[in-house]
């Protein structure tokens, strides 16, 4: 490579620096008139940065930031042309005039149409042959959620947002296009902030056993994701690059679509303006559960507890007594009244909060504006000790440092505090877990203030699943604790020089570094009677973590266009350097000396860790654009990269692309109803390198850390055998689009149909554990995600005070698993019951059917479809596992309305998804343990047992026989995995979101001392104000664990969803 | 333009400084990048070796629950096991998953390792070590992966095909005689071996002392094996049991293959659940309980005890020790049945009946014994008896008497344990119900090697089907009357290996018989 690329660099160089000379000498040497001028727009406003060409010549200039303009004619009789994108152009003869003032126009057919594309190019959306979105930045503002991304669930054509239930500070699932790949590799879009390519790295809780296995709980907590970093105050535009052509020039990192973003850095010629915005949020749990059975009380075979030890043994159980109100033994020693209590997970839970306050300084002269800003958001999760701090300080800056070199630079710094995040989607710790799964008849109050044992400070035993129902009273009064801190800074610097009007060259650094730091005790008594060790230490662990890293992406561009008559050409080359480095500390202790100390230096036993990765990928790119009378455009592009994960042989990639557009109102002008008309198309081969980490294909070893009785023992690291052959796996997708827009824009209708095949996933493969190894990786499976996307706005209501825009989106996709491996047909993802946290059902991956496909054994049927049971009235499972529906739902939209009345707007918002199936874990718990309504057949008044409807297996006739043992009847629902029951749709349609804004700014003028304001208005905003539909029943089927895909389609102990009330007040001044 | 040249250095540099970046070789460095500077990438195989002879495959609540010397009675949730007579996947795999991807692993590798060495006594030792593994395999799961088998990395074989457990036998058998003639005491000596190097239990340091050591072990293996073959091909156990007797045998307890743990940063695994997590659901089995306790046993008090509360047995630094106060909790009787009489009913937190002796046998400090001279003389015995080796009843009882007092002696290596008298040890070996009686030798043997096998359950549940469980404490267990005659056979195959290596293990289960289940019989045990 180096003798290929870099001496052709050297010589473009030397080449750009004499052409550079030469045009600056030539403006001097063949000058023979000046005309000059200011430009300004319709409202009288200087436009700075258009264009002005001498007709049938080479000479152009650029007007500057006070719309003024000097250009050197070479014919005192020329035509000059004034053009800036956005603007109709204009042609003007000079004849002989030395002055000329131009008033530019906005270009009506296509209005506010620049788009930010990939590399942060801006381009007209014209010549785009892809689909893109621009986000309305309002919607951000109006409907604020603490992760700025679920605000855009159900907002977008094409893009679908999940926001697990998952505490203050969690993480949103982002899919563009469908699921790229299969569960476990990186299926979110790539984030590019001011330029800075970053992955949204959702740190989601994808299941995990609490003690010792994963000290530091990382698994078991939603640690939010990286989109947690932007303020929406900050946000100057959003566009979501849905497909892979429009991602394209990210190479290795577009196969998943990408999300622009640009922050704010203040306007030239604006003066000092401060901005203040200040929000608060209260959240309350949405409480749909009303599964709970409130007949019968704890206790096994209908019996009441009839000793201390006998309640605490069987906590885990409604299979007790009638609740009759009588006097029974608790847990704790005392006589309470045997009753229901219903809502203690409701009663236990909090009033969440988010109170958030922005403010912002910005400023701008005739070289250079800036903007800085500084957010402080202060959340409390529903579950109580959850709390969530974050501060932001935003920083933008644009200075010309000559009238053709510019200067960008974007300081975003962000500071999180994520304290005692809810334990979700696991047995043992996690209030939900708890209250669900204990039995109903002991209170609250008794589990609030019994929770700890008096005698030896242990957790005071509720149950005989005592490690896995973990009073979460215990852990709130024992002192467990979990604080994840993290920093982040994400800084930007681009330089872009303008040879001239057609040409430039641009560097850009970014430079991304963050730290987390996860301290974690928990204390000797969770979920056993046991305080101490053999050694007579205390149990209990403490474990801190430190993690850094560090990525640097520099990147340069050189770019220039160029029209010839009727044709243009615009083409860049660029490359990008990308280097990641990380590094992490862990230290943990266990075997406590002191009670209640928890520390490294406390602990007799200690372990620490330190893992370091670095990584590396190189990448060229260019691209060309070709256009015809503006109304004919074909884009192609290229980027070559080279990764230093993977073997030398394997190591470089090529991803092209081809697009086009055509305008076609362009040619039907006389067609008067339509304003904009375009057809596009395009082609994009991507890829992903992720999947394979640094130094994966070298199989290492651990040494002990101790001696064995002084001896050095060695183990082979890790349990996956490493695979050296791996490759980058790729992405192909197709797309075509037409773009509407009728009747002056009041219509507006766009519509995409896609294509994307994905190949050669890198997989975690499972194997035999008989190979030593549990499992490796390879290149293998294939799938497809096709759709139609669906954009139809109507401005309805037009007039000066009163307006109504109303816009529905939709998205319908399909997915498809096309192949796994030659002679393998299925793909086992992960069985749920063996994680020893899930009870029910597996994924897969299956040729021919939907992607994320859940599989649970079924009721064993005859030939006619009826349920077979055995001769003693028990259930029968099929043998295999079946597939019961995929994760991912087929259509997912949203309907917006916006009316404005004078200064007040209200927007209401609904949206939906259907088509997906959910596995509820929770309806299998509640129904085993004798807790749901559904657990009383066969022990309703006047029953003494359950003949379940089926078939005698044996007889062929229907089923006679009466059980009695209604617990292991039950049981076998989970021994057999039989999921019939817990399979529902989590299809619904929700009443999203209701904000009503009144912009005050007028009024606020009035009066007298608030003359200095520029802006004032107060937004109020319901988020989850109804559910409209929904299929399963007692949860949300939003009340999901994770935002990965492992368990998209697992519901399993996470927390109930929350309605919010949100007030913001916006001063400008 | 006054600052042309300024600007022109500016764009150079941009350009200087992208090329730099870029084209000093677009993957130049990337073979360095990708190499851990902190990772271990080359071994000394006899670590590895070491790594694996630490770690233990089973723990209480499977074969010695078959082997009704353990019970976990509580039957309520997830935690139905042999007890119950239920194939629960979670039970089944414990020695499939701590050999596989734990021992088997390692030891592969490292023979992997030291293709073409020199090192002779630590290649044959792995062998041996790694024959002992496969042993236990076969003997608990019948047909298993095993020439195949722990080869992913080193030869890409990542769904091991299923051999022939009577197969297997024969190769272990060859492995086995193979490298106890290949060991040299003039060769390596393997300082790490946890058995018998430098650090071990037994210390040695020269290569003699090991090999000696090494080759008793793997000859007391060869009798164990050749034994097994007792019921299928008697001829050939007489054969082999001759061999390894002529070959030499463990002698003495100096011979013991044992680890010691220091009890807290190495523990033994196997006591972690009955003393850290909920003891109060662990119990000695009253068949068990019932031959302790009927022939007064001297090494009752360290094997069990009764606690103040089941559930506690830290608190309680003077647990009752009597034999007559011993009760074991019966087979297949499940928890909510035993709080009412008949049974004994709730003790503190628990039940009212013996443990497993947490201070001594069952603590986190108890030494981990594979194999032992008390095992192999009371196999001795048993060849003797039946006419195998030289020396008729007379030899007999001499081993069985020596495999009984060598067995107490293991005690005194217990925390808490202690040098048990020989009056005492007298004592028992004349007890009318311990005594060697020609009449009655098969039985009194094999119920002192059920008893010296109260640590090491895979051989004692081994043992049994290989005799027929043919002693008078044992009981039947009828539970839910879906085991032909109420003992398990054998266990199944972990449940993922028919997605995981779905061929094969179809292929497996079609060559047992048609049935993974728990009474299909392994090829030694016919009925």
């Amino acid at each position: 490579m180096r003798n290929v690329f870099s001496l052709p660099l050297i010589y473009l160089s030397r080449v750009l620096f004499l052409f550079t000379l030469f045009t600056i000498v030539s403006v001097n040497l063949f000058a023979q008139k000046t005309v000059s001028g200011t430009i300004t727009s319709e409202d009288n406003k200087p436009v700075s940065s258009v264009s002005i060409k001498e007709k049938g010549t080479s000479g152009g200039a650029i007007s500057d930031a006070s719309g003024k303009y000097k250009i050197d004619l070479k014919n005192s009789k020329s035509i000059l042309v004034f053009s800036l994108i956005g603007y109709a152009s204009q042609e003007v003869s000079v004849n002989n005039l030395s002055v000329m003032d131009i008033t530019l126009y906005p270009d009506i057919r296509s209005l506010d149409n620049v788009v930010v594309t990939a590399l942060g190019i801006k381009k007209e959306s014209r010549k785009l042959g892809y689909a893109t979105t621009t986000v309305n930045t309002e919607d951000l503002l109006t409907n604020r959620t603490t992760n700025v991304m679920e605000s855009l669930e159900g907002r977008v054509a094409g893009l679908n947002i999940t926001p697990p239930a998952a505490g203050a500070g969690a993480s949103t699932q982002i899919r563009l296009r469908g699921q790229v790949g299969f569960a476990g590799s990186t299926n979110s879009p790539l984030i590019v902030i001011n330029g800075l390519p970053l992955d949204q790295e959702a740190r989601n809780a994808e299941g995990g056993f609490d003690l010792g296995r994963d000290p530091a709980n990382t698994q078991q907590r939603d640690r939010g994701d990286n989109l947690q970093v932007v303020n929406p105050d900050d946000i100057e535009s959003m566009t979501i690059l849905k497909g892979s052509t429009a991602s394209a020039l990210y190479g290795s990192r577009a196969a998943a679509g990408a999300i622009i973003i640009t922050t704010k850095s203040g306007s030239k010629n604006k003066g000092i303006g401060v901005e203040y915005t200040s929000s608060y949020t209260t959240q309350d749990a949405l409480n749909f559960m009303d599964q709970f059975q409130t007949m019968y009380g704890l206790g096994q075979n209908g019996l009441k507890p009839i000793s201390q030890a006998d309640a605490a043994g069987k906590g885990q159980f409604g299979w007790g007594a009638k609740l009759d109100g009588s006097l029974v033994p608790t847990f704790d020693g005392t006589m309470q009244p045997y009753i229901a209590y219903e809502n203690r997970l409701f009663d236990y839970l909090q009033t969440g909060s988010n109170f958030t306050n922005t403010v912002a300084l910005s400023g701008g002269g005739a070289n250079g504006s800036y903007r800085v800003s500084f957010a402080n958001t202060d959340a409390k999760g529903i579950e109580p000790r959850d709390e969530y701090k974050k501060k932001i300080f935003n920083l933008g800056l644009n200075q010309k440092i000559t009238d053709k070199l510019k200067l960008n630079v974007n300081i975003n710094w962000s500071n999180e505090i994520q304290s005692n995040a809810p334990q979700i989607g696991v047995q043992g710790p996690g209030s939900v877990n708890f209250f669900t799964r204990i039995a109903p008849s002991i209170s609250l109050s008794s589990l609030k203030n019994s929770a700890v044992n008096p005698i030896d400070g242990t957790e005071a035993r509720t149950s005989s699943f005592q490690n896995t129902l973990q009073n979460p009273y215990y852990a709130n009064q024992a002192g467990q604790n979990w604080v994840n801190e993290r920093d982040r800074i994400l800084g930007t610097a681009t330089l872009r020089y303008d040879f001239t009007d057609w040409l430039y060259l641009q560097g850009r650094y970014n430079y991304n570094q963050s730290i987390s730091n996860i301290e974690s005790t928990i204390p000797y008594g969770i979920g056993t009677s046991v305080p101490k060790n053999a050694d007579n230490t205390y149990k209990g662990f403490y474990n801190i973590t430190e993690e850094k890293r560090r990525e640097i992406n520099a990147d340069f561009l050189v770019g220039g266009n160029k029209e010839f008559g009727k044709f243009s050409v615009d083409a860049s080359v660029g490359g990008n350097t990308w280097r990641i480095k990380n590094n992490a500390f862990t230290q943990g202790a266990t075997n406590f000396i002191v009670k209640d100390l928890y520390s490294i230096g406390n602990g007799n036993v200690k372990s620490q860790s330190y893992a370091f990765s670095n990584r590396r990928v190189n990448s060229l790119y260019g691209l060309a654009e070709f256009g015809y009378d503006r109304f004919l455009y074909i884009n192609v592009t290229g980027r070559k990269d080279w990764f230093s994960v993977y073997n030398s042989s394997n190591n470089q990639v090529f991803y092209p692309s081809v697009s086009g557009s055509f305008i076609f109102s362009e040619l039907l002008k006389n067609q008067k109803w339509l304003t904009y008309g375009k057809l596009r198309a395009s082609w994009a081969g991507t890829g992903s390198a992720n999947g394979v980490d640094p130094y994966e294909g070298i199989l290492n070893y651990d040494i002990n850390a101790f001696n064995f009785n002084g001896q050095t023992t060695a183990t082979i690291a890790g349990v996956n055998a490493p695979n050296v052959a791996l490759t980058p796996f790729s992405v192909d997708e197709k797309e075509i689009g037409l773009e509407l827009r009728m009747f002056k824009s009041r219509v507006n209708l766009d519509i995409s149909a896609f294509k994307k095949v994905t190949t050669d996933q890198v997989l975690p493969v499972t194997v035999s554990n008989t190979s030593g190894y549990l499992g490796t990786k390879a290149n293998l499976a294939s799938l497809q995600n096709s759709g139609l996307e669906a954009m139809l706005e109507v401005k309805a209501i037009q007039t000066k005070n009163i307006s109504w825009t109303s816009s529905w989106n939709n998205t319908y996709l399909s997915t498809k698993v096309l192949a796994i491996s030659p002679g393998v047909k299925d793909f086992l993802l992960l069985f749920f019951n063996s994680t020893g946290v899930e009870f029910l059902g597996q994924i897969h991956y299956t040729e021919g059917l939907p992607m994320n496909q859940l599989y649970t054994r079924t009721y064993l049927r005859d030939a006619n479809g009826n349920i077979l049971v055995s001769p003693a009235g028990r259930l029968l499972a099929t043998p295999d596992f079946k597939p019961v529906g995929s994760s991912i739902p087929k259509f997912t939209g949203g309907w917006t309305n916006n009316f404005t009345y004078k200064n007040f707007s209200l927007g209401i918002f609904i949206d939906y998804k259907f088509g997906g199936t959910v596995l509820s874990s929770t309806a299998l718990n509640l129904l085993r343990q004798g807790m749901s309504k559904a657990s009383l057949v066969g022990r309703r008044d006047g029953e003494t047992g359950l003949i379940f409807p089926g078939i005698n297996q044996a007889t062929g006739q229907p089923n006679t026989t009466k059980v009695t043992d209604l617990q292991g009847f039950y049981t076998d629902y989970r021994n057999l995995q039989i999921g019939d029951p817990f399979i529902f749709k989590s299809d619904f349609i929700k009443l999203r979101n209701i904000s009503l804004s009144y912009n005050l700014t007028n009024l606020a003028k009035k009066v007298s001392y608030l003359k200095s304001f520029k802006g004032l208005s107060l937004t109020a905003s319901v988020r989850n104000v109804a559910i409209l539909y929904k299929d399963i029943p007692g949860l949300d089927p939003e009340a999901i664990q994770s935002s990965g895909d492992i368990r998209a389609g697992y519901e399993n102990t996470s927390l109930p969803t929350v309605r919010s009330y949100n007030l913001s007040l916006n001063v400008k001044f | 333009m006054l600052n042309s040249n300024y600007m022109i250095k500016i764009i150079n540099r941009i350009i200087f400084i992208s090329a730099v970046f870029l084209f000093a070789g677009c993957d130049k460095d990337f073979v360095e990048i990708n190499t851990n500077p902190y990772a271990v990438i080359s071994i000394d195989p006899a670590l590895l070796f070491a790594g694996a002879q630490r770690t233990v495959e089973s723990g209480w609540e499977v074969e010695n629950t078959i082997a009704q010397q353990f019970v976990n009675p509580f039957n309520s949730g997830a935690t139905l096991g042999p007890n119950f007579n239920a194939d629960i996947d979670g039970f089944n795999n414990g020695r499939w998953e701590g050999s596989y991807p734990g021992s088997l692993k390692n030891m592969i590798h490292a023979l992997a390792l030291l293709k073409g060495s020199s090192n002779v006594n630590l290649i044959s030792m792995i062998r041996i070590w790694k024959a002992q593994i496969f042993m236990g395999l076969v003997d608990t799961y019948g047909d298993v992966p095993y020439l195949d088998a722990g080869k992913a990395y080193t030869d890409g074989i990542f769904y091991p095909k299923y051999d022939d457990d009577a197969a297997i036998y024969t190769d272990l058998e060859k492995e086995l005689k193979e490298s106890i003639a290949a060991m040299n005491p003039a060769g390596d000596f393997v300082s790490a071996d946890l058995f018998f190097g430098k650090n071990a239990a037994i210390p040695n340091t020269t290569a003699a002392a090991q090999v000696a050591k090494w080759k008793k072990l793997g000859n007391s293996l060869l009798l164990r094996l050749g034994m097994r073959y007792t019921k299928v091909n008697s001829a050939k156990a007489q054969a082999l049991a001759l061999e390894a007797f002529n070959g030499g045998v463990m002698t003495s307890n100096a011979d013991n293959v044992y680890v010691k743990y220091d009890g807290v940063v190495f523990t033994n695994q196997r006591n972690y659940n009955i003393t850290t997590i909920n003891p109060r659901l662990y119990y000695v089995a009253e068949p068990f309980v019932n031959q302790l306790k009927t022939s007064n046993d001297p090494r009752s008090g360290f094997i069990m005890a009764k606690f103040a509360d089941p559930n506690n047995p830290f608190a309680d630094n003077s647990p009752d020790l009597t034999h007559a106060n011993q009760y074991g909790v019966p087979v297949g009787v499940i928890s909510d049945v035993l709080v009412n009489p008949p049974y004994r009913g709730i003790r503190g937190g628990g039940y009212n009946y013996s443990q497993i002796n947490i201070k001594s046998l069952g603590s986190l400090t108890a030494p981990t014994y594979w194999v032992t001279y008390a095992q192999t003389s009371l196999l001795l015995a048993e060849a003797a008896k039946r006419g195998w080796i030289p020396g008729g009843d007379a030899a007999a009882q001499t081993y069985y008497e020596n495999g009984i007092i060598a067995d107490i002696d293991t005690y005194a290596q217990y925390p808490n344990g202690s040098v048990v008298s020989a009056a005492a040890k007298t004592a028992f070996l004349t007890n009318p119900a311990i005594a060697y009686n020609p009449a009655n030798a098969l039985k009194l043997i094999n119920t002192q090697y059920w008893i010296a096998n109260i640590a090491n359950g895979t051989e004692a549940w081994a043992n049994l089907r290989r005799v027929n469980f043919l002693y008078p404490a044992l009981s039947t267990n009828l539970y839910n009357k879906n085991l032909n005659g109420g003992f398990i056979r054998r266990l199944s195959y972990p449940d993922y290996e028919a997605s995981n290596n779905s061929a094969n293990y179809f292929a497996a289960v079609k060559a047992i018989g048609g049935t993974d289940n728990l009474v299909t019989r392994v090829f030694w045990d016919t009925p």
